[in-house]
């Protein structure tokens, strides 16, 4: 794993955002690296929903560049990116609220030709492979439950189910602590860890420090829609512009 | 190549038609504003507002104009309601397509009744004044459409003072633009939002009246007036004001000039085209507008 | 797949082991479900083909016809839709081109009635591209704009290009089968309207239960989830629409061979594509025979409004009120109505809701070292047939 470390996974260069007159991300030049878990920080409205959505083309940036494996995929179809390998869950969790857990996974199959198109939803290998992603996840009870009817922690494990049905290289997770208990929130570091080990690189946003602080190699800081610090974990504790950052001085 | 006097009459004609589309563009520009809502119903109760116009004329000898001091606040109060009462009741998720099935059902509703109660026959309100024109440079311009003009610049200038000048059109710009922040700092959103409904169908009184004055009306005109008014708001950029009206003159305008080569019917053809060529290519928008690319 | 994206965990042994607690009371239930919708189908086609022998007189087979008419088209709205939960507004545009094509096609081109009627499908679904290219660009509000703005664009174009559509005046559509007489006539075209309704239905169920379909239902609840986990949602969107206008083009130019009379007013009415919203919301979009029996309800209401009231516009007041009544009261529909309303007269668990609670409840059961005992029925429901039948959407 070390030596693959070496290898820049996503890569943002001079990225610049602005909604109306509120410059979102400012120039924000980042790496994160393969096969480590990586972690975002920074105050609130800092940039790093904006830069998770310019990433994985939900929106387009004003400027700059966005690579993944060396690959320009600045302003592509947010579909062609997660092709690509790159795949994301949502600030707020976002499951389908109608369908049953089973068929939350199942949406991320990738049909390909017309014959895959037509192909039956519930064919036993695609079957096998969700459910094992939902027993994975220790909600395989659920699978017939519609998600609307599932706890708020539930759904965030369906949605990272759902996620990594997509089979992702690289995952976004966006605030994967907000609004879970304690035991989940282990569930989840635990997992990170271990999805790590079996070869997944992981970029975090994340506002819980004790999470970021046990699950990450390498932590990137941001304030006011650019990166002010970067290293590892112990680095950053001790970071006086990280504080600064975070208490306004 | 049509004569000075012509192309004159037709930039007036285009200019006078613009401001009556721009004042109904604008309340359909509230609604969507306020509650991503598309207002079918809207040009139906134009009509609505033409009819009474024209009945408190023919059957009660009043002017038209005066049928407004009860269809405004009446419209008002229709809107209020219709917010709170109708669509309030849906489902948020869902909520701009049902949105636009229930106000389409409404107007359904209205050309119905319509229908009924006064018939399919055409109606057209015969004034004193009616048939009075000026020349201005060889164009004759009819009085009827400078007073239509005069209604709607008048309430279209009231709106903008509302919306700029008041304790109500801050709470009311504000619900528009940030609904949950407005919330926190007091502001009755609800309330609001129903009273901006309510305004925004008090334009369509104000319209209808106006259309009364010098056209022939019939229970499913209304459909020949969402269609353009439909495609200015998306021309303009849905939920932007000033890009409303500024697509209402523009495309007032062209319609009123392109009726010298190619007569009324296909003139209208315009406001799709404009649709069409804005959604495939500019889907925000030509005049400004951040809504558009999410709705 | 690279062996990567297979979790740690695997499937095949640990499935059985978790499933009991699902598996056990909703399987007999599917069971018993799928009998009940076998049975029902079976009675609906018998009934179906049966009405044209059963039919008083003439008109009333007529009538049939035109509840057909309403039945192909209001099931190709749903293609669109019932699956994306983009609702068009505009689909009687759809129609009336198929119309208007295939009588063009007859009568400027001299092709055969079917083959035009065929190329005009195809010429339609082929106009759906670039029409759905404009307004899928956009979420829902603009997609309602242009599919009303089509209707009235087209509108405007037939009535005033007369020397091509015969405007106003109408254009006359040679019938296929001059020998006939009318009774036989009618007769004939039933049983061609069930046959395209047939052939509508099973692309419909063949959409439903593929991955296509999983992945247009993913577009109806959350269309930015949709694309965040793969799906390119705008060829997805633009795939089914083309479809979809294509069934409502056969539809349509069907029609015209059948009424053998055009006149824009009609073929291109913002109403009919209301009546087509009105059906398909009104059975409920989400099922199969949804929209068909919407069209039922409704052409055999339209039908008696136009025998009772004539040329009042008494149809349109009901239409209003009965459209405002379904989005406010009833927008899934009235079939998944009468569903939960059948189930709660049942024993078992009926609501999701419910069934959630009772999971739960086995779930602590399991946990507790239950699991063992249901096994058996637990094998059953984790064959791939069984499972394929919880695609049936069954709100």
């Amino acid at each position: 794993m070390s030596e693959r470390s070496e290898v820049p996974s996503l890569a943002t260069d001079g990225l610049t955002k602005a909604f109306g007159g509120v410059v979102a991300l400012d120039g924000a030049t980042v790496e994160f690296r393969h096969g480590q878990v990586n972690a975002l920080i920074g105050p609130n409205g800092s940039g790093k929903t904006t830069f998770f959505n310019c990433v994985t083309g939900m929106i387009r940036p004003d400027g700059g560049q966005v690579t993944y494996q060396g690959r320009d995929i600045t302003g592509a179809a947010p579909h062609r990116i997660v092709r690509a390998g790159l795949g994301r869950t949502f600030q707020l969790c976002r499951v389908f609220p109608r369908m049953t857990a089973l068929d939350n996974v199942l949406a991320a199959v990738r049909p390909v030709g017309l014959t895959g198109l037509l192909r039956g939803a519930h064919v036993r290998a695609d079957l096998d492979r969700a459910r094992g992603w939902l027993t994975r996840l220790g909600i395989e009870h659920l699978a017939d439950v519609e998600a609307r009817n599932m706890s708020w922690g539930q759904q965030k494990l369906l949605e990272l189910a759902g996620v990594l049905m997509s089979d992702p290289e690289t995952v976004l997770l966006d605030e994967p602590a907000g609004g879970v208990n304690p035991a989940l929130l282990d569930r989840i570091g635990t997992l990170v860890r271990e999805l790590n080990a079996e070869g997944r690189t992981f970029v975090i946003v994340e506002h819980n420090m004790d999470l970021v602080m046990s699950v990450s190699d390498h932590i990137v800081v941001f304030d006011r829609g650019r990166p002010i610090a970067e290293g590892p974990p112990s680095l950053i504790r001790s970071d006086e512009r990280v504080l600064g950052a975070y208490l306004g001085v | 190549m049509p004569s000075g006097a012509l192309l004159l009459q037709s930039i007036i004609l285009g200019l006078l038609l613009g401001g009556l589309y721009a004042l109904l563009a604008a309340g359909l520009t509230l609604y969507f504003g306020i509650m991503r809502v598309v207002m079918i119903a809207h040009s139906a109760f134009l009509i609505l507002a033409a009819y009474l116009a024209w009945w408190s004329h023919s059957r009660l000898g009043v002017d038209p104009l005066l049928s407004m001091i009860v269809t405004v606040p009446l419209f008002f109060a229709c809107g209020v309601l219709l917010q709170r009462v109708l669509l309030a009741r849906l489902r948020a998720v869902t909520l701009t397509m049902m949105s636009v099935l229930l106000t389409f059902a409404i107007a359904v509703l209205i050309e119905g009744l319509l229908g009924y109660v006064f018939t399919g026959t055409q109606r057209r309100i015969q004034l004193g004044y009616g048939s009075a024109s000026f020349g201005i440079f060889g164009a004759r311009v009819a009085v009827v459409k400078l007073i239509a003009f005069g209604l709607a610049a008048v309430a279209l200038l009231t709106l903008y003072l509302l919306m700029k000048k008041t304790t109500f059109g801050w709470a009311l710009r504000a619900t528009i633009q940030h609904r949950d922040a407005a919330r926190l700092v007091g502001i009755e959103t609800e309330r609001v939002a129903g009273y901006g409904f309510g305004l925004g169908l008090a334009t369509a009184a104000v319209g209808g009246t106006a259309l009364a004055l010098d056209t022939t009306i019939y229970p499913s005109l209304h459909w020949h007036w969402i269609g353009p008014l439909m495609a200015i708001i998306v021309v303009g950029g849905l939920g932007s004001v000033p890009g409303s009206a500024m697509a209402a003159m523009v495309l007032g305008m062209l319609q009123s000039l392109l009726q010298i080569p190619l007569g009324t019917t296909w003139a209208q053809t315009i406001f799709y085209l404009a649709l069409f060529a804005t959604l495939a290519f500019r889907p925000q928008g030509f005049f400004g507008g951040r809504l558009a690319q999410r709705f | 797949m690279p062996s990567a994206s297979e979790p740690t965990t695997a499937p095949a042994t640990t499935s059985p082991a978790t499933a009991p607690p699902t598996g056990a009371g909703t399987t007999r239930r599917r069971t018993a479900d799928r009998v009940v919708q076998v049975v029902a189908v079976v009675l609906l086609a018998a009934a179906v083909l049966a009405f044209p022998s059963l039919a008083p007189n003439p008109y009333i087979l007529s009538a049939g016809v035109v509840v057909l008419n309403y039945a192909v088209l209001s099931t190709s709205w749903s293609f669109v839709g019932g699956f994306t939960g983009y609702i068009s507004l505009g689909h009687g545009a759809l129609a009336g081109l198929g119309g208007y094509g295939t009588a063009l096609l007859v009568t400027k081109a001299g092709l055969p009635s079917f083959v035009a009627l065929a190329v005009a499908a195809l010429l339609v679904a082929a106009l759906a591209v670039p029409i759905g290219f404009a307004a899928l660009r956009v979420r829902g509000a603009s997609f309602v704009i242009v599919s009303i703005a089509l209707v009235l664009i087209l509108l405007l174009v037939f009535q005033s290009w007369a020397s091509l559509t015969g405007g106003s005046r109408g254009l006359v559509v040679p019938r296929p089968f001059p020998d006939l007489l009318r009774p036989e006539h009618h007769r004939v075209f039933y049983y061609l309207f069930a046959g395209l309704l047939a052939l509508a239905l099973l692309a419909w169920w063949m959409i439903d239960r593929s991955r296509f379909g999983l992945g247009l239902k993913a577009i109806r609840e959350d269309e930015d989830k949709a694309e965040a986990l793969g799906t390119p949602t705008f060829a997805y969107k633009l795939v089914v629409f083309v479809v979809s206008a294509a069934f409502t083009a056969l539809g349509g130019g069907l029609y015209a061979l059948w009424f053998g009379d055009l006149d824009p007013v009609f073929q291109f009415s913002i109403l009919t594509g209301s009546y087509l919203v009105l059906m398909a919301l009104l059975g409920g979009v989400r099922n199969l025979f949804g929209p068909l029996v919407g069209a039922l309800v409704v052409g055999i209401g339209l039908e008696y409004f136009k025998v009772e009231f004539g040329d009042t516009q008494l149809h349109l007041v009901a239409t209003g009120l009965l459209l405002a009544l379904v989005v406010l009261f009833m927008p899934d529909g009235v079939l998944p109505a009468i569903g939960s309303l059948l189930g709660r007269m049942r024993p078992a668990q009926n609501s999701i809701r419910e069934v959630t609670a009772a999971e739960l409840r086995d779930q602590r059961v399991a946990a507790a070292g239950a699991p063992a005992a249901r096994e058996p029925v637990d094998a059953v429901a984790s064959t791939a047939g069984e499972r394929a039948q919880s695609t049936e959407e069954r709100a």
